[in-house]
């Protein structure tokens, strides 16, 4: 059954394993279970995986509904290259734990850009509505 | 005024169950402000006593008023505002012995007089906005049925609790919120929680605690209490079928409103008001009161159970395509069985299954419209409704849905809607004649078919609609042979059964469902021109067409069997908007809004005025004329290209206007890329260069070159030549000159041999005068790709013409010859490294300069340009 051929249609995504990258940064693994118009999804047992260099952890969120406006891009996974990967699974404390080591050291990084941007005389806008991703 | 007064106060009133009396103390106490006398809501006193003054009330906004129906105060008007505040300083009378009881009634009434004068009849209570619906009526219909509800349900109901509804207030209450509750929040068994004390177990799951804490509980109970009270009686006609459903019908219409039609001045011209947001599927047509009352689409999707929150692994789980097949569950039941020992009253199973079938016509009005009809798949579609609402089968049998097949009564008896089909025909575009599809629905049959407010585009073009049958087709033939027959279907089955085996909670997403988004999809390519809408998938796609056409051409085997995307063409339907006109009133009162904008600010373009232009500001402004210019000139060209597609499309008659209107864009085109013609002849080049200083211009040039006339071209050509070195100097950072280079080939091609000649002129600028060193000109065009690459064209093109043209006048051979004769000497003095790297090089040049040098210098020539292929 070929839904609108040469359109990106997500139907044929449905009951299917998703990546799902969000625009405030998060990336949700789930199956796909249904969609709208909007593109908005409805993602069963949903998985927010958290990646900090070149570990991740899982931490298990159960069924959401996302808006369609808040994705950037999401994709089938291919269950069986799923495991595969170089990547190391930790515990969820651990991942945490690195994920704000790492968000505090980009603190440190930009709030010392932003010093010296001063001193220099130039100021970098607040990117308040950028996407964070 | 959004909400008028007939909700809350009743509501409150109600809800709460102490009653306010009217307590007449016409004496303030001393010292203190007139206490605020809150009135009997029920509006005994409002409807009994016409002579006196209504008693005071709370109006929505907790502003003590009075409740001036016969009198038309909109309450929480300005003067009901007034009338709030401290009487004192309004008072005749300033102290307590001044005012007897006689006195403070006038003085009441002077009050209302008062307000009589200024707030009469206004519109939004008696006018056009105002709904007539009367609360008080309404409520105390409402009470009735209370009362008459008690008696009539049996033993199903919560147990032990037939006792007398207002002897016990709290049950009473209980009783109320379930039936109110049930609607909307079904799937919530925390509400369930908060209202069956007694019955239900209590879910284990801490979350629920978490999310659903009792105020939010609370919440959510009052809300449909304040609001949702009237749908209690038109679904109360779902438990009660012996009740007459005309004897309620009227009553039904005015209470049934929850939130009242507002007045009509905000929206006038605006699209219709949807309370069902535009985004939710269809619901089920024929109970239009659901739809205008619940703001929110009713998920049918009825969670699991709370202990499976977290995922555990599948095997474990019962799908809910499976659910409905074991055999204790109560789906495959009658729709009001009684032997099931339901947690559920008649009412809530009525309410479960009507809001299962408004769920479950999610796409109804979509199946109506595509044909899906249910009826001759009765194997499909309580497949399809169980599974959706199997997932309720909690181990400790909370409560149990069940849903039966299709009702009972087999669809055919019930009436065909009409309504989609008619509506249909009206469209020209579509002439689609749909069979009066049935709606299993449990419709009471007293309600009129409502009208589907759907805009004109929403019918789907009927290549699109074959797409979607012939989808259908196949998902039902896979759902009816899954046992294995059906050979060329065989591999993708047993991966579809595979996959129920493995994923309990596939196909949640219903094909009708998938269909739907899909034909809003497919409707959202309908336009009334594509190639104004979609020009690039227009061409995108004829240029796929025609390579398959090619392909197909040479033979390439079987053709390819492709479905293509089409996005096809709805006629337009002209919609004339009349601005709405108010009777009555002195001339005309314009309402902007969507259909009808009006223009807010006036934008005045003041001219500067010349004397005080700065040199600065004129050079803007002429680049900026420029700039209007090409643009206007590139509508042209749009336009004068788009012309071959138009006539193919014309009618024989108008194929000739076609033309001359062509014509004369073309040469429109002409003029502005030259400059107003002054008379002469083309004197300057000026406007010319200036368009051709700015990147869009010369592309533009490009682009016009081949629909120009050949003299017309020339002219091009020759103004280019002589001007290279400017042009070259200002292409220097967009390097777009050579994208000129192709269609100068195609104008060459048929230059006769005269123009070449003075084409080489222009482009070498020679002869040189004698004082002149060095040839500056021809220096810059060698140097730059496409001055070279120009050249040698123009060069190419004269050898053409000298030599397959041997009748060649002799003046013309003799100037030609003796510019050849300079050129290459000029070419033989320049470095080598100095020469530009040409974009081609035309094959003839070395015959050509065979013609002109001896073969020692033929050879120099030959290694300074490149002309031999082999040394590249």
């Amino acid at each position: 059954m070929n839904y609108m051929p040469g359109t990106a249609s997500l139907i044929q995504d449905i009951d299917k394993k998703h990546l799902v990258l969000l625009r405030d940064g998060r990336t949700l693994i789930g199956y796909l279970r249904s969609i709208d118009q909007f593109a908005n999804l409805v993602l069963h047992q949903t998985v927010e995986r958290i990646h900090v260099g070149k570990k991740y952890g899982d931490i298990p969120r159960g069924i959401f509904v996302v808006r369609g406006e808040n994705v950037v891009l999401l994709g089938e996974i291919d269950l069986e290259k799923e495991s595969d990967t170089p990547l190391q699974q930790v515990s969820i404390e651990e991942i945490l734990e690195e994920q704000r080591v790492e968000l505090q050291a980009k603190q440190e990084s930009e709030k010392l850009k932003v010093q010296a941007l001063k001193e220099r005389g130039l100021s970098v806008p607040r990117a308040d509505t950028l996407d964070e991703y | 005024m959004g909400v008028s007064p007939s909700v809350s106060p009743l509501g409150q009133a109600s809800y709460i169950q102490a009653r306010w009396r009217v307590a007449p103390s016409p004496v303030p106490e001393p010292g203190a402000v007139p206490a605020l006398i809150p009135g009997d809501g029920r509006g005994e006193g409002a409807e009994g006593r016409d002579g006196e003054e209504p008693p005071l009330t709370w109006d929505t906004r907790g502003h003590r008023t009075r409740h001036r129906r016969q009198l038309g105060v909109a309450p929480g008007s300005p003067r009901g505002e007034a009338a709030a505040e401290p009487v004192a300083g309004s008072w005749p009378c300033q102290s307590l012995e001044d005012c007897p009881l006689d006195e403070d009634e006038d003085a009441f009434q002077a009050l209302g007089e008062e307000d009589e004068d200024i707030d009469q009849f206004n519109d939004d209570t008696f006018g056009a906005g105002a709904v007539d619906d009367d609360w008080q009526e309404a409520h105390e219909r409402l009470a009735e049925l209370e009362d008459k509800g008690v008696p009539s349900r049996d033993a199903d109901g919560p147990a032990g609790n037939d006792g007398d509804v207002l002897g016990d207030p709290e049950d009473a209450l209980a009783e109320r919120l379930t039936r109110l509750v049930i609607e909307g929040d079904l799937e919530d068994p925390a509400i369930m929680q908060a209202v069956h004390t007694r019955g239900p177990t209590q879910q284990p799951g801490a979350l629920n605690s978490s999310i659903w804490d009792s105020s939010a509980v609370l919440r959510r109970i009052r809300g449909p209490l304040l609001t949702q009270e009237m749908p209690s009686v038109s679904v109360l006609d779902y438990a009660l079928p012996q009740r007459p459903p005309q004897a309620r019908e009227e009553e039904r219409d005015p209470s049934e409103r929850a939130l009242p039609r507002r007045s009509s001045s905000p929206i006038i011209g605006s699209p219709p008001v949807r309370a069902v947001p535009i985004g939710t599927p269809p619901k089920q047509a024929a109970i239009p009161n659901f739809n205008q009352q619940i703001l929110c689409p009713k998920p049918v999707h009825i969670r699991a159970t709370m202990q499976q929150r977290y995922p555990t692994p599948y095997g474990e789980r019962m799908s809910p395509n499976q659910l409905c097949n074991v055999p204790n569950s109560s789906l495959l039941g009658h729709p009001f069985p009684h032997s099931v020992s339901p947690v559920l009253t008649h009412l809530q199973r009525a309410q479960l299954l009507g809001g299962a079938q408004a769920g479950r016509m999610s796409p109804s009005q979509f199946a109506r419209v595509s044909g899906l009809v249910g009826s001759p798949l009765p194997s499909v579609n309580p497949k399809l409704l169980q599974g959706r609402v199997g997932q309720m089968m909690p181990p400790a049998g909370g409560f149990r849905a069940f849903f039966g097949a299709p009702p009972a009564p087999p669809p055919s008896q019930l009436p065909h809607p009409p309504g989609p089909g008619s509506h249909l025909r009206s469209v020209p575009s579509l002439s689609w004649p749909l069979p009066g599809s049935r709606c299993p629905s449990l419709t009471l049959p007293a309600l009129p078919r409502p009208q589907m407010f759907r805009p004109d585009t929403t019918h789907l073009h009927p290549q699109h609609r074959r797409l979607l049958h012939q989808r259908q087709q196949q998902s039902r033939n896979q759902h009816r042979s899954l046992n294995g027959s059906g050979g060329d279907r065989g591999g993708h089955r047993s991966s579809h059964q595979e996959q129920i085996r493995k994923d309990p909670y596939a196909n949640l997403m219903l094909q009708r469902e998938k269909d739907w988004v899909s034909k809003i999809q497919m409707m959202q390519l309908q336009s009334t021109d594509p190639y104004l809408d979609d020009y690039y998938y227009q061409n995108y796609f004829q240029k796929l067409e025609k390579l398959a056409a090619a392909e197909e051409v040479h033979g390439d085997g079987p053709k390819k069997e492709r479905t293509k995307l089409i996005t096809p063409q709805v006629a337009k339907l002209e919609h004339t908007y009349k601005p709405v006109q108010f009777e009555g009133s002195l001339g005309k009162l314009t309402v902007s809004s969507v259909n009808n904008p009006r223009k807010m600010i006036d934008a005045v373009v003041t001219s500067r005025s010349e004397d005080d232009e700065t040199k600065e500001k004129q050079v803007r402004d002429k680049r900026r004329q420029t700039l209007v210019t090409i643009e206007k000139t590139y509508s042209l060209l749009l336009d004068v290209e788009d012309y071959e597609r138009r006539y193919l499309l014309s009618l024989e008659g108008e194929r000739p206007a076609l033309m001359g209107e062509r014509k004369q864009k073309i040469c429109d085109m002409y003029d502005n890329l030259r400059g107003k013609a002054p008379g002469q002849d083309r004197p300057s080049d000026d406007h010319f260069m200036q368009i051709m200083c700015i990147r869009k211009g010369k592309r533009l040039v490009a682009r016009i070159l081949p629909f120009l006339a050949p003299e017309q071209a020339a002219d091009v050509l020759m103004a280019t030549a002589r001007n290279l070195p400017f042009l070259i100097k200002k292409d220097a950072q967009d390097e777009v000159l050579p994208c000129l280079l192709r269609p100068f080939s195609h104008v060459l091609y048929h230059l006769p041999l005269g123009t070449v000649t003075s084409l080489v002129q222009q482009l070498t600028n020679l002869p040189q005068s004698a004082a002149a060193p060095t040839n500056l000109h021809l220096t810059a065009v060698l140097q730059n790709k496409f001055g070279l690459s120009l050249l040698y064209l123009v060069l190419s093109r004269g050898e053409e013409l000298q030599s397959s043209d041997t009748n060649t006048e002799l003046i013309q051979d003799n100037q030609w010859t003796e510019l050849m004769l300079m050129a290459t000497r000029e070419l033989l003095r320049i470095p080598q490294g100095a020469l530009a790297k040409p974009v081609s090089i035309p094959s003839n040049l070395i015959s050509l300069f065979s013609r002109y040098v001896d073969q020692q210098k033929l050879n120099l020539l030959e290694t300074k340009l490149h002309l031999v292929h082999g040394i590249r």
